[in-house]
C-alpha cells in the first residue's frame, strides 16, 4: 500500500495538522473562540438572522459601556470559580465534574447565616467559611470513595450533583425557605451582604473574593512545595511517589480546595448578587444552574491556568450578558440559546487538535477498507474466468 | 554515498536518497544522508546519540517523513504514510521503546500486528507460527503471559517476533543487545545470520564497536547527522570508525582504550575495605514479590560497606527491579531486613528513606525519574523540593536559589540545555540522565543506590556517569549499582553479585569470574554447586 510519491493532498492535510497541534496554547484558545463566534454566524445566517448586527449587539452589550461591563464581571465572578474546581483537580490528575454539586451545597450553606446575627464584615467571611466548608465536604465524599473502595472519580461527582441539585431544591422549598416568600429562600441579611461595587448594576464585592481565590490557586500551584507536590503528582504519579510525594494527599488536597472554590462560587451568587441575596426555589434554583458545567468550559479554553481562567471567564460572562442584550436588538432579534450554540461550539474547538491527529489515522482504516474490497473483487474476477 | 558502487539498478533492496530531515522545533536530524541497503547484508548504523541513527531508521520505517529527499526502491520511489504501509512492503522496525498492549499476551499482541479491519483475528495460528519462529530464532518468550508482566528483555524478544513474523525484507533494529545476556545476543546474532543468508537486508543500530565488528558487513557511520564514513567492515579498523563517530582526535588515553576495545576500563578501589561487621547498607534475608504475585527477591542477604561499589549483574528480570524498589521505599517486601547505617529502611516511604541518606538512580528515567512537562528546575528538585534550600517560609519555593542549584548542576554534570526553564521532555537521553544523577548526587549520600545508571546513552554520557560513581565510591559513598551491562558491573564493581531467579548464584570479587562462568550463572546453568 505505499502511495508511490506524495499526493500534493496529503501534504496539505499534514500541514494543516502542524500547523493546529503546534500551536501555542494560547493562541489555540483564541483561535477556538473565533471559530466558535464564526459558527454561531453561519447558523444565524441559515436561519435568517443577521449575524453582523446580532455581534455588534452582543459586544456592545457586553464590553459596550460601564454599565455592561459592570454585568459582564458580575458573570464572571462565579465562573472563575467553578473553573478552578476542575483546574485545580485535574493539574492533580483528577476529573472533578462534581463543581455543579458542590456550588449547591455552597449556596445553600451559605443562606444559614440569616439565622444569626454578627457584625458586618465578620457575617460575610463567616458566610464565605459556610460555603467552603459545605463545598469542601461534598467533595470529599467523592475523593474518599475513590481512595478507599477505588470509585472512578468522574462517575461519583456526576452522581452526587444529582444528589446536591435535589438535596439543595429540598432545601430551598422546604427548610431555609422565606416564610412570607415560599419561591425563594431567606434573603441575606445586610450585614453579610457583598455591597454593590457599580451603583446601579449587579456587580458587588463578592468578585474580590473570586480574583483573590484565582490569585491563591496561581501561587500556590507554582510557589509553593503543596503546589508542587500537587503538579507532579498529577503530571506523573510514579515520578512523585519517587520524589517522596504521598498523591492521597495532594488528590484530598485538590478536592479539597476544588469544593472550597465550588463552595465559593455558590456563596457568590447567594451573598452577592443583587437586588434579592437569596436563592430561588421555584424554577428550580435558576441561578445557580449549569454554573458549575460552564466552569468547565471556562477552565478549558483557560487552559487550566488560573490567570487564563480569569480573561476566559470574563469572555464567558461577555457572552451571556451580551446575549441578553442581543435578544432585544434590530428588527429580527436573536435568541438567546443562540449563545449556548457558540459556548458549545468553543468548546468543540478546543479538542479539535486531539481531532485532527485522528486524522490519518481514520484515513488509513479507509484505504485499507478499500484496499480488501479490491482484493475481494479481483480474486472474484479471477475465480470466475 | 555508495550510488556508483551499486551493481545494478536491481542490486538493491531500497535507497534513501539525499534525505534531510528538520524537526519542527528547527532541529537539523539529518543532512542530505544517502544509504543504500542491499538483500544479504547487514548494515551497522554507528553514531553516538543524537547522531541521527534513529531518525533516519524512522523514515525508512514510515514513521517520519523527510523533509527532503526520497526513498527508492527497484520500482520508483515510495513514501509511507505509516509503519504500516512500510510492513506491508517488507520494512519492520524493532523500537528501543516497545509497542506492545500491556495487558494482551505475546501471542495476541502478535495477533493484533497482523489484524485487518473485518478479518478474523487468528490465535491459534499466530501461536503455531510463533512456536516455529522461536524454535529457529532462539528467541525465547513465555507466550501465555500479558506482556506487562515480562521483564524488558523478553518484551523486547516479542517485539522482535513480531516484526520477524510479518515476514519482512528488511529489519531495523534498535541497539537490541541491550537488554540481552551474552548468551541471547550470541543467538540472537546468529539467527540475524541466518536470515542474511536467507536474502534479508539488516540495519543494526548500535554504539558498541564490538558488535559491529563481530556481526556486520557495512559500517554506515553518522555524525550530528552528517553521513561521515560508509565502509565494509573488514576493511574498517577499530580505531579509524571510533574516530569517525566521535569525530575529533580521543583527548584521554583512557577514553581511547575504551573506544577502541569497547572494554571499560577497571577500576578498583585502591583503599582495603573494612569488611567486618554490617555495611552502610546492609540486606538480610529479603524476600520481595513481583507484579504478578510471583516471588521475585529469593531471600537475598548482603552488605554494602562505605567506599566500594557492589556490582549486581544478572538478566533482567531476574529480581534486580523488585530488590531496588524495595530498597528505595516503591515496594513493600514480604519478608527479611534492611538497614542502612544500622536504621531500618524497610516499610517506609520513599522520603523517610532519603532522609536516611538514600539517593536513587531509576531504572526507568522517563516514568520514575523525571517529571517529562516540568522544567528543569522544577525536576530538578524531586524528592529534595521539601529542603530548607528550596522551600523557604510559609512552604513558598525558593526559584531563584533553585535556579542558581540547577546552573551549578548543568555546569557540574554537563548538561546540555538552554537553560533552568528548558522542559525535560527537550533534552537528549543522556542529558536526561544527566540531570537525575546529578539531583541524586547533590543529595549527599551515604548509599547510591543505580539501577541501569548508563542505559541507552552515548559512549560519552556513559563514561561520564560512570567516572561520577567511581568517584563518589572513592569519596567513602557506599554504592549499589545494579546493571545488565555486564562489562559495566565487572569493571566497576569492587564485589560482584550474579543474580539469577531472585537469589545471588554468586557473591566474589571480579576478577574471580571469567566470562565463561559469568554466562552460565546468569543462564541458571551453573547452580549453586560452589557454595
Amino acid at each position: 500500500m505505499s502511495s508511490v510519491e506524495s499526493s500534493a493532498q496529503s501534504r496539505w492535510l499534514r500541514g494543516i495538522r502542524r500547523t493546529v497541534t503546534g500551536l501555542h496554547p494560547v493562541s489555540e484558545s483564541l483561535l477556538a473562540a473565533v471559530v466558535g463566534l464564526l459558527v454561531g454566524a453561519v447558523l444565524m445566517y441559515i436561519y435568517g438572522f443577521d449575524p453582523w448586527r446580532a455581534y455588534v449587539g452582543l459586544i456592545k452589550g457586553a464590553f459596550g459601556g460601564s454599565y455592561e461591563l459592570a454585568s459582564t464581571i458580575s458573570r464572571a465572578t462565579p465562573l472563575v470559580l467553578t473553573a478552578l474546581t476542575f483546574s485545580i483537580c485535574l493539574r492533580a490528575g483528577m476529573f472533578n465534574i462534581g463543581a455543579e454539586g458542590q456550588m449547591y451545597m455552597g449556596g445553600i450553606a451559605s443562606v444559614l447565616v440569616a439565622y444569626f446575627v454578627l457584625p458586618r464584615g465578620l457575617h460575610q467571611i463567616v458566610g464565605l467559611l459556610f460555603a467552603a466548608f459545605a463545598g469542601a465536604a461534598w467533595s470529599l465524599v467523592p475523593a474518599f470513595l475513590k481512595l478507599t473502595r477505588g470509585v472512578h472519580e468522574v462517575i461519583s461527582t456526576i452522581m452526587f450533583n444529582w444528589i446536591a441539585r435535589w438535596l439543595a431544591l429540598y432545601l430551598a422549598i422546604f427548610v431555609v425557605v422565606d416564610p412570607r416568600r415560599p419561591e425563594k429562600t431567606l434573603s441575606i441579611p445586610i450585614s453579610a451582604r457583598f455591597p454593590v461595587l457599580v451603583r446601579g448594576t449587579d456587580l458587588s464585592y463578592a468578585v474580590f473574593v473570586s480574583v483573590a481565590f484565582a490569585l491563591a490557586m496561581y501561587f500556590l500551584l507554582w510557589h509553593t512545595a503543596i503546589g508542587y507536590e500537587v503538579r507532579a503528582a498529577g503530571l506523573n504519579p510514579s515520578a512523585a511517589r519517587y520524589g517522596g510525594i504521598r498523591s492521597k494527599r495532594t488528590m484530598l488536597l485538590s478536592f479539597v480546595l476544588g469544593g472550597v472554590a465550588a463552595g465559593l462560587a455558590g456563596a457568590s451568587i447567594v451573598m452577592g448578587l443583587p437586588p434579592t441575596y437569596a436563592i430561588y426555589g421555584g424554577g428550580g434554583l435558576p441561578q445557580l444552574m449549569n454554573l458549575g458545567f460552564d466552569g468547565m468550559a471556562v477552565a478549558m479554553v483557560g487552559r487550566n491556568h488560573p490567570i487564563g481562567i480569569l480573561v476566559a471567564a470574563v469572555f464567558f460572562g461577555g457572552l451571556n450578558a451580551g446575549g441578553r442584550v442581543m435578544q432585544f436588538y434590530g428588527a429580527n432579534p436573536v435568541p438567546l440559546e443562540m449563545v449556548r450554540v457558540v459556548m458549545g461550539a468553543i468548546v468543540l474547538t478546543m479538542s479539535v487538535p486531539e481531532l485532527i491527529r485522528l486524522f490519518p489515522m481514520i484515513r488509513r482504516r479507509g484505504e485499507d477498507l478499500f484496499g480488501i474490497l479490491r482484493r475481494a473483487r479481483r480474486t472474484e474476477r479471477r475465480e470466475s474466468a | 554515498m555508495s550510488d556508483q558502487s551499486a551493481p545494478s539498478r536491481n542490486g538493491f533492496f531500497l535507497r534513501a536518497e539525499r534525505i534531510t530531515k528538520v524537526y519542527s522545533d528547527g532541529t537539523v536530524a539529518l543532512k542530505e544522508a544517502s544509504l543504500e541497503l542491499r538483500p544479504n547484508e547487514i548494515v551497522g548504523l554507528l553514531g553516538e546519540n543524537g547522531a541521527g541513527k534513529t531518525t533516519l531508521t524512522k523514515i525508512l520505517s514510515g514513521l517520519l517523513p523527510p523533509t527532503k529527499g526520497r526513498v527508492v526502491s527497484p520500482k520508483g520511489a515510495v513514501r509511507f504514510g505509516s509503519p504500516r504501509e512500510a510492513l506491508d512492503f517488507g520494512i519492520g522496525m524493532v523500537h528501543q521503546h516497545f509497542a506492545l498492549v500491556g495487558t494482551f499476551t505475546a501471542v495476541e499482541n502478535v495477533a493484533l500486528s497482523h489484524e485487518r479491519p473485518f478479518r478474523r483475528i487468528r490465535i491459534e495460528e499466530t501461536r503455531r507460527k510463533l512456536e516455529r519462529l522461536i524454535e529457529e530464532s532462539g528467541l525465547r518468550v513465555p507466550l501465555g503471559v500479558p506482556v506487562e508482566k515480562l521483564a524488558v528483555g523478553e518484551q523486547q524478544r516479542v517485539e522482535i517476533l513480531k516484526v520477524l513474523s510479518r515476514d519482512v525484507d528488511l529489519l531495523i533494529l534498535d541497539e537490541p543487545t541491550s537488554v540481552l545476556t551474552p548468551l541471547e545476543v550470541d543467538e540472537l546474532f546468529a539467527f540475524l545470520r541466518r536470515l542474511r543468508d536467507q536474502g534479508k537486508s539488516i540495519i543494526l543500530i548500535t554504539h558498541k564497536l564490538k558488535e559491529v565488528g563481530s556481526i556486520t558487513d557495512r559500517v554506515v557511520v553518522l555524525r550530528r547527522g552528517e553521513m561521515v564514513g560508509d565502509v565494509k567492515t573488514s576493511e574498517a579498523s577499530v580505531e579509524q570508525l571510533a574516530r569517525l563517530m566521535v569525530g575529533q582526535e580521543i583527548e584521554k588515553e583512557a577514553d581511547a582504550v575504551e573506544l577502541k576495545t569497547d572494554e571499560i576500563p577497571r577500576a578498583a578501589s585502591r583503599r582495603e575495605i573494612d569488611r567486618s561487621g554490617d555495611g552502610v547498607l546492609h540486606v538480610e534475608n529479603l524476600v520481595v514479590k513481583g507484579n504478578t504475585g510471583e516471588t521475585a527477591v529469593d531471600g537475598v542477604t548482603f552488605d554494602v560497606y562505605a567506599g566500594e561499589i557492589f556490582g549486581v549483574a544478572g538478566v533482567e528480570g531476574n529480581g534486580q527491579t523488585e530488590l531496588v524498589e524495595s530498597l528505595a521505599g516503591l515496594r513493600v517486601p514480604v519478608s527479611g531486613a534492611a538497614t542502612i547505617n544500622g536504621e531500618n529502611i524497610l516499610g517506609l516511604d520513599p522520603r523517610q528513606i532519603y532522609r536516611l541518606g538514600v539517593a536513587h538512580i531509576p531504572e526507568d528515567r522517563w516514568e520514575l525519574g523525571l517529571v517529562l512537562p516540568f522544567t528543569l528546575a522544577e525536576n530538578a528538585i524531586l524528592g529534595v523540593h521539601r529542603w530548607e534550600e528550596f522551600r523557604g517560609p510559609l512552604g513558598l519555593m525558593r526559584w531563584g536559589r533553585i535556579g542558581q542549584h540547577v546552573r551549578r548542576l548543568m555546569e557540574r554534570f554537563d548538561i546540555q540545555a538552554t537553560g533552568p526553564n528548558a522542559p525535560a521532555k527537550s533534552l537528549s537521553g543522556g542529558n536526561q540522565q544527566k540531570l537525575i544523577v546529578g539531583r541524586e548526587l547533590a543529595k549527599d549520600p551515604a548509599v547510591i543506590i543505580a539501577a541501569q545508571p548508563t542505559r541507552g546513552l552515548d559512549v560519552g554520557a556513559a563514561h561520564y556517569i560512570r567516572q561520577t560513581l567511581v568517584e563518589m565510591r572513592d569519596r567513602g559513598r557506599a554504592i549499589l549499582l545494579v546493571s545488565a551491562d555486564l562489562d559495566e558491573v565487572l569493571a566497576h564493581a569492587d564485589r560482584v553479585a550474579i543474580m539469577y531467579a531472585g537469589r545471588f548464584v554468586e557473591v566474589c570479587p571480579p576478577d574471580d569470574l571469567d566470562r565463561q562462568r559469568i554466562g552460565m550463572l546468569m543462564g541458571g546453568a551453573a547452580g549453586r554447586e560452589t557454595e
